[in-house]
């Protein structure tokens, strides 16, 4: 087995699936920054640096897929909440859509 | 932003070092923007240390750190996005360039506008040269057919090479290169629309 060739190919998909994980923590939910995060590593292991999902949301709120607020805290240290907007959710849907028919395909050619 | 309260002096250095190297690396940013990164990584520090269960202060705000990655390579896909759509709204020279270096490895197209740009600067200096050797500098033309533009050391003066701007030799660089600033940043903003 080619280890590193097999490392990269995980670390590239796994790159190009991050917004697709992202949008769909969100469905239905509204997190801050920081839980958003857990919420991911909940579901797959992110290897990446945390601190890129910032630039990410940043991202995706210029889309318009997601939007934010800043709740202020007792402690003084405000949590900027993330939740869908409804163009994020349809096009979620979309991605959504897409992803089965890919599983699908996969499924046939790895049979 | 209000900075999160530590025990120990040591974390509390450690902490600080990040907060002023997240602040070096978006120091080209819009203020709004700086601070809105800011908030956002202090945010997320305070939320991890919260959570914390580890006895050492200071091991859980280097396991923090260490998670969230280095500001310098973690941020740099926004300040390259963020400083390119800054630099075209303003037409502002130096941010253009700013922004270019910092695009360069994101396609190559990036290297193609560099190149613009350095050409931008080669006018520049044309016309720093006309002025400090306005004999040897111009638009030449050998027998009527196009020969250089820019210097012409020592050159025979018979005729047959010819300065054909003359006094306008400058305006028209100045002119040119307006032009060809005006386009580059026209471009980009047209590159930014169409491939988001």
């Amino acid at each position: 087995m080619n280890e590193s060739f097999v490392h990269k190919w995980k670390s590239q998909v796994k790159k190009g699936t991050l917004a697709f994980i992202v949008l769909n923590v969100l469905k239905g939910n509204e997190f801050y920054g920081y839980e958003l995060i857990e919420e991911v590593k909940k579901y797959t292991a992110i290897e990446i640096a945390e601190g890129t999902l910032y630039p990410l949301m940043n991202r995706l709120k210029k889309e318009e897929l997601v939007t934010s607020k800043w709740v202020e805290q007792t402690s003084g240290i405000p949590r900027k909440y993330y939740s869908l907007t409804a163009s994020g959710t349809k096009t979620l849907k979309e991605m959504s859509a897409y992803w089965e028919e890919l599983e699908i395909s996969i499924k046939k050619i790895t049979k | 932003m209000k900075p999160i309260a530590f025990q120990e002096s040591a974390s509390k250095k450690i902490y600080d070092s990040y907060i002023k190297r997240i602040k070096r690396t978006t120091s080209t940013l819009p203020k709004e923007d700086r601070n809105e990164v800011l908030l956002e990584f202090n945010s997320h520090i305070y939320e991890g240390m919260q959570r914390n269960s580890d006895p050492s202060e200071v091991d859980a705000i280097l396991a923090i750190l260490q998670k969230l990655g280095e500001p310098e390579d973690v941020l740099k896909p926004l300040i390259a996005k963020k400083k390119l759509l800054q630099a075209t709204r303003t037409f502002n020279p130096l941010h253009i360039a700013k922004a270019l270096v910092l695009n360069i490895a994101n396609g190559v197209s990036y290297v193609f506008f560099a190149f613009l740009y350095i050409l931008l600067f080669g006018f520049g200096y044309i016309i720093v040269e006309k002025i400090r050797r306005p004999e040897e500098v111009g638009l030449f033309f050998v027998d009527g057919q196009f020969e250089t533009l820019g210097t012409m050391g020592d050159y025979p003066r018979d005729g047959r090479i010819m300065e054909v701007l003359g006094n306008w030799f400058i305006p028209v660089m100045v002119l040119v290169t307006v032009a060809l600033f005006v386009l580059i940043t026209l471009l980009l903003r047209m590159k930014q629309r169409f491939i988001k």
